[in-house]
């Protein structure tokens, strides 16, 4: 075991895209550590790697160059165990199926994957706040209410780790900002899955997450840490631990150190144009 | 109830008055200008031609509705398959779209009298022109269908790390739904046309052998009475597709647009 300490671990992670006529550097050199039940947020200006690194993380793409360890192993071992769940900003549900029927969809690529401890999908619906809607068709749910039904199916089996590409983007601002606190209570709700080995705490409170967003108030909102990606090709710039009390309210975002926090990351988001 | 009534009566009143006007229209014409029965029969003496032995009509167009019926399944399974290797790798499809090109532009009311010399003169080569006039459309639907998917959704489902098949079944087929009603409302009128042609070369049955008999015999009555038969037939099939679109793409925006 490499280095369980840490959830998630990235060291010196490239990436360039490439095709017949160019090459296009997405990330270079991104080393990060993320700590078990963490809620960690990646920002940057639009186009600096942010879902490219996410990806990696998830093992949907190779990196160029560096390496990346989830508990110590590579993602692709974590996807199989189907310990990631990934929510993007296209909730991206069948449009055939219900509600309940889209949360079940996990469950039908594998069988066996779901221990008996994982919430079912009732329980997730429950969790979410969709149980009287679990006979409806996408099409017939705001963005928001789409948006619940991907983070319910990204539960399903339970991940200990979340990773979640800007799932409030296409949110109207009022929505957003209240997804954000729907969000961090559906986090305290569904616990880390409870593990015996050592180097590990047995019953970690919360799953870990890795959450990308361009909003500022909403990294603060919502995480333990903050990372800055500069502008592409996509690098870290810096690192700022959120030390706000939780339960984090939508009163805090008026406060003092709230804003302070903000202040701080629009510098350091402005320091090189995008 | 009453509102099923008045929707019904507001689909099927105004084409249902229009159809009447051109009829009435054509049948007046008819007899103003006192054209000959064997120029343009009036819609009259058609009417009259099929009452007068509806079993005659229902017979031989029983058996084209057959042959191509038969035709479309078998030309729309080839296309699928062929759809579903080609969605699948970009190799199969360079190395067999340009036969299915082949079969595109190839007259195929030219190749129909060969195809009777090499199946005689039963069913079979009606079935198989049929098939050759609903291959192509289905084929450009279903590969465009199957590759039409919500990336967003191909995405999550490789995350699961989803095997080719259930991507298939449970993403692709799916999706391709819209395409292949599509491609079936353009099918089914073709396949139609295609035992139609093949039945005017050869054979003892079928609405084209009536057509190709009353044609030669100058008896323009029968020959409009098959005729409408067919368009009939057309009509059917096409208010059937429509109905069961509307039930099982009640998800897709082309329906929901609509209501």
């Amino acid at each position: 075991m490499a280095n369980v300490r840490y959830h998630v671990s990235l060291y010196s992670l490239t990436h360039v895209f490439q095709d017949s006529r160019r090459a296009l550097t997405a990330l270079t050199d991104v080393a990060l550590d993320v700590a078990w039940g963490q809620f960690l947020t990646v920002i940057g200006p639009s186009g600096c790697g942010k879902s490219t690194l996410l990806r990696i993380i998830g093992g949907l793409l190779r990196p160029s160059e560096g390496e990346v360890l989830i508990d110590g192993a590579a993602p692709v071992e974590s996807q199989r165990r189907r310990d990631i769940g990934f929510v993007f900003q296209d909730p991206a549900l069948l449009p055939w199926r219900t509600v309940l029927s889209n949360v079940r969809l996990p469950l039908e690529i594998d069988h066996g994957a779901r221990d008996r401890t994982a919430p079912s999908p009732e329980e997730l619906l429950e969790l979410t706040g969709l149980a009287d809607f679990h006979s409806y068709y996408p099409h017939e749910l705001s963005g928001g209410m789409q948006q619940r039904v991907a983070i319910a199916r990204a539960l399903a089996f339970d991940p200990s780790l979340l990773l979640m590409d800007e799932p409030f983007g296409a949110l109207d601002e009022i929505t957003r900002s209240a997804m954000r606190y729907e969000l961090l209570r559906i986090w305290s709700a569904g616990g880390g899955a409870p593990s015996g080995t050592e180097g590990r705490p047995t019953r970690r409170p919360h799953k870990t997450v890795v959450f990308v967003t361009h909003s500022i108030p909403e990294a603060i909102a919502l995480s333990d840490r903050v990372v800055v990606l500069s502008p592409r090709p996509g690098t870290v710039r810096a690192a700022i631990d959120i030390e706000l009390p939780r339960p984090r309210t939508q009163e805090m975002e008026r406060t003092a150190p709230f804003l302070d926090y903000a202040d701080q990351l629009r510098n350091l988001l402005k320091e090189a144009p995008a | 109830m009453n509102q099923t009534l008045r929707s019904l009566a507001a689909h099927i009143l105004p084409p249902a008055l229009t159809l009447i006007g051109a009829l009435l229209f054509w049948e007046f014409w008819v007899q103003w200008r006192d054209i000959a029965i064997i120029v343009v029969p009036p819609p009259s003496a058609v009417l009259e031609r099929f009452l007068d032995d509806p079993d005659f009509f229902r017979h031989h167009g029983g058996w084209t509705l057959y042959e191509a019926t038969l035709g479309l399944l078998l030309g729309s399974s080839f296309a699928l398959a062929l759809a579903i290797a080609m969605a699948h790798s970009r190799l199969t499809e360079r190395a067999l779209f340009p036969l299915a090109i082949i079969i595109k532009v190839t007259p195929i009311v030219a190749v129909a009298p060969v195809l009777v010399i090499m199946f005689g003169f039963g069913t079979t080569p009606k079935i198989l022109v049929a098939a050759l006039f609903s291959f192509f459309p289905m084929l450009v639907n279903a590969m465009t269908g199957f590759r039409d998917v919500n990336p967003g959704a191909l995405e999550f489902l490789r995350s699961l790390r989803a095997s080719p098949w259930q991507l298939f079944w449970k993403l692709r087929l799916p999706s391709a739904l819209p395409y292949l009603f599509a491609a079936l409302k353009v099918t089914y009128p073709l396949a139609l046309i295609g035992a139609v042609v093949a039945e005017w070369f050869t054979g003892d049955r079928g609405l084209g052998l009536v057509i190709f008999v009353a044609n030669a015999n100058l008896d323009t009555p029968t020959l409009f009475a098959a005729v409408g038969v067919l368009a009939l037939t057309g009509v059917t099939l096409n208010v059937l597709l429509y109905l069961t679109e509307r039930r099982l793409l009640f998800w897709h925006e082309t329906i929901r647009t609509i209501r």
